[in-house]
């Protein structure tokens, strides 16, 4: 547990960078500092190894106060994960994340095995081990450098804006990582970030901070969304914090209609038929077992000659599907959204067909859980 | 016809200079005549002004890097200091130090420093903050980070400075011929100009250039050895920040092809305009034999 008591920085020339911060980290968590740029988010966090020393206030790590311990050994226990991961040039990458091992005097053979077992847990190929930073790509860079601050098995591990500087398709790569990590490993993680999605993602809480170190709102990420405590934290959450906030709950809830579905063997006369006395304007066609073909329009299915089986028609795309066990009503909807029929395809995770749910039921879905 | 006397001519003067190299390459017994005597000083004391040179340029490097402020008065102290004509230096040697090798290496030491100097506080400067804070946060002493992470990631352009001063203080260590010390200088000296004879003087430019190359040549080979991490085509983040500056015209033209992956290397004038002292040309840039 990390405790910040009325921590505050303010430098020489008159500038506040914390004013008086209040907050507890919970142990085993992740917790998001995030914030626009001069916000105070970075300087806070560099609080707690003593990377900055605040001028007022005091910062505490299960109650005991930082200035209490030595910089140099308090910062080999609480792992540091920087932005450009901050490799070591010179040094392998093996060697790169034996680097506090060594410095606490592991000896050279184990802190290499050791090396060896965080890159296989951070997913780099040990064909990687002896090679230099530079022959790396920047998501491999920055596995790197969140191997290296987890080497000597730190229970604390800050993060400053570790995945700001590679592409939106690396990073989301890396958000999942770390969210994988983190079920198994359950540090207590400080990530600091300027982006809310990024926030929302990985939070289990989340400080939002405004300009000029002050605290604005601290809360769990679908509280940030339902409830901003005022305009500048609703403005920097964002205009579409409602349908952002359905990613928390899961579409299994979602009731799920199985009668427009029909496998493409079935005669389209047949379907036309049932599809007329439901008054849906839309069929799902499926294969035999069940993986989505295509969406048949009521008139397509009237106009069909007689005896045609639905699989024989000129279907339109069933768009992309969510997975009813693990996708959110966000991923429901937008499927909804996207189909040419109005209705989302919900599967299993063989990508089986469990049924389709229309906008309009997805609406009164969303009204009943978010309200 | 013409060109076959032309031929014919140099040939014969290949063969002159070559026989005079081998008849006099070393009298066995008599240590002070010979060609081979005069190729070991000037290593002795080309080398010997080089090593000093670094072990004062480290230091004084760390601490200009350290304490930003010291830096530009050091710089200028030092290019000052290269202004003043070698000859002279070595003539105002000679009261405290004699005929020794001193009189010449503590000149030639000083002169390099206008290019280790600031190569020393570059190579410094361009360590990445990124990599810097990181070694902070690992938990890095101060000693400890300068010794295990700085220096070595400076390496790259503390060696490329070197290569430019060694070349450039093997070619003037001749001129300290004139107080009786200088390697092969003497070969041009005393044995080639005072005896209007041009054999010396072709064996001791040849040699003094080769002497160059082979130095350069190690220098590479232990730029390749020291930093197997920065050999590379492409150019990487903390390449991208390295300045590169423009090599002094003689020692760069000396030291022969320079392989593409050499670090930048700061010019002993470019850094002088910054810090004030204005008549800074290519005149000062090129050292002096």
């Amino acid at each position: 547990m990390i405790t910040f008591e009325g921590a505050a920085k303010l430098y020489p020339d008159g500038t506040v960078a914390v004013d008086d911060l209040n907050l507890t980290v919970e142990t085993g968590q992740t917790t998001v500092f995030v914030g626009p740029s001069g916000s105070g988010k970075t300087t806070s966090l560099r609080m707690v190894n003593r990377m900055v020393e605040p001028t007022g206030g005091t910062v505490l790590i299960d109650g005991e106060d930082v200035r209490r311990r030595d910089p140099a050994e308090l910062r080999r226990s609480i792992g540091y994960v920087i932005q450009q991961a901050g490799l070591f040039p010179h040094r392998t990458v093996r060697d790169n994340i034996a680097t506090v091992p060594l410095l606490l005097g592991w000896g050279r053979a184990r802190a290499r095995a050791r090396a060896a077992e965080l890159m296989e847990l951070v997913g780099l190929e040990p064909s990687q081990a002896k090679r230099y930073p530079h022959q790396l790509s920047g998501g491999q860079q920055q596995r790197v450098g969140v191997a290296r601050a987890l080497a000597a098995d730190p229970p604390i591990l800050l993060m400053d804006e570790p995945f700001s500087a590679v592409d939106p398709v690396v990073r989301a790569g890396l958000q999942d990582e770390l969210l994988r990590l983190q079920r198994e490993l359950r540090k207590t993680i400080v990530f600091v970030t300027h982006d809310i999605d990024e926030a929302v993602r990985l939070g289990d809480r989340i400080a939002v901070f405004r300009p000029g170190g002050r605290l604005a709102q601290y809360d769990g990420p679908e509280r940030l969304l339902a409830e901003p405590c005022d305009a500048f934290v609703e403005s920097f959450v964002g205009y579409d914090r409602g349908v952002r906030r359905l990613s928390f709950f899961p579409a299994r809830e979602l009731s799920l209609r199985e009668d427009v579905v029909f496998e493409d063997a079935t005669g389209a006369d047949r379907a036309a038929e049932a599809v007329r006395d439901k008054n849906e304007p839309w069929a799902l066609v499926v294969s035999a077992d069940r993986l989505p073909l295509g969406w048949a329009g009521a008139a397509q299915l009237d106009r069909a000659p007689a005896g045609t089986a639905l699989g024989a028609l000129d279907l339109a795309s069933y768009g992309h599907t969510f997975n009813v066990a693990t996708d959110s009503l966000r991923a429901a909807l937008d499927a909804a959204v996207l189909s040419p029929a109005g209705r989302a395809v919900g599967v299993d995770t063989d990508g089986r067909v469990v049924g389709v749910v229309s906008q309009e039921d997805l609406g009164t879905a969303l009204w009943s859980v978010t309200a | 016809m013409v060109g076959d006397r032309v031929i014919s001519d140099s040939w014969d003067w290949i063969v002159r200079v070559t026989d005079w190299g081998v008849t006099n390459w070393s009298h066995p017994g008599e240590p002070d005549r010979g060609i081979l005597p005069r190729l070991l000083q000037h290593m002795r004391l080309s080398y010997l002004s080089i090593l000093l040179g670094l072990a004062v340029a480290l230091p004084m490097g760390l601490a200009c890097a350290r304490w930003k402020r010291l830096y530009p008065p050091v710089l200028t102290g030092v290019n000052v200091l290269y202004a003043v004509p070698s000859i002279a230096l070595f003539f105002l040697m000679l009261p405290y130090t004699g005929f020794s090798d001193w009189t010449a290496i503590v000149p030639l030491a000083l002169y390099t420093l206008v290019i280790l100097l600031p190569n020393v506080v570059d190579g410094l400067r361009q360590v990445p903050d990124h990599v810097r804070q990181a070694a902070v946060a690992m938990g890095f002493g101060q000693l400890r980070r300068l010794v295990q992470v700085e220096v070595p990631v400076a390496v790259p352009v503390i060696i490329a400075g070197l290569r430019v001063a060694s070349v450039a203080t093997i070619s003037m260590v001749s001129v300290a011929s004139l107080v009786g010390l200088g390697g092969l200088g003497q070969l041009i000296l005393s044995d080639g100009f005072r005896r209007q004879f041009d054999a010396p003087i072709v064996v001791g430019i040849v040699l003094t250039v080769v002497l160059a190359l082979v130095t350069d040549a190690v220098l590479v080979l232990a730029q390749r050895l020291l930093t197997p991490w920065s050999r590379r085509g492409g150019g990487g983040p903390s390449r991208a920040d390295r300045a590169a500056a423009v090599p002094s015209g003689t020692a760069a033209t000396v030291g022969g092809p320079r392989t593409a992956d050499t670090a930048g290397t700061s010019s002993p004038g470019g850094e002088a305009i910054e810090s004030g002292s204005g008549s800074t040309g290519e005149k000062e840039r090129t050292w002096r034999s």
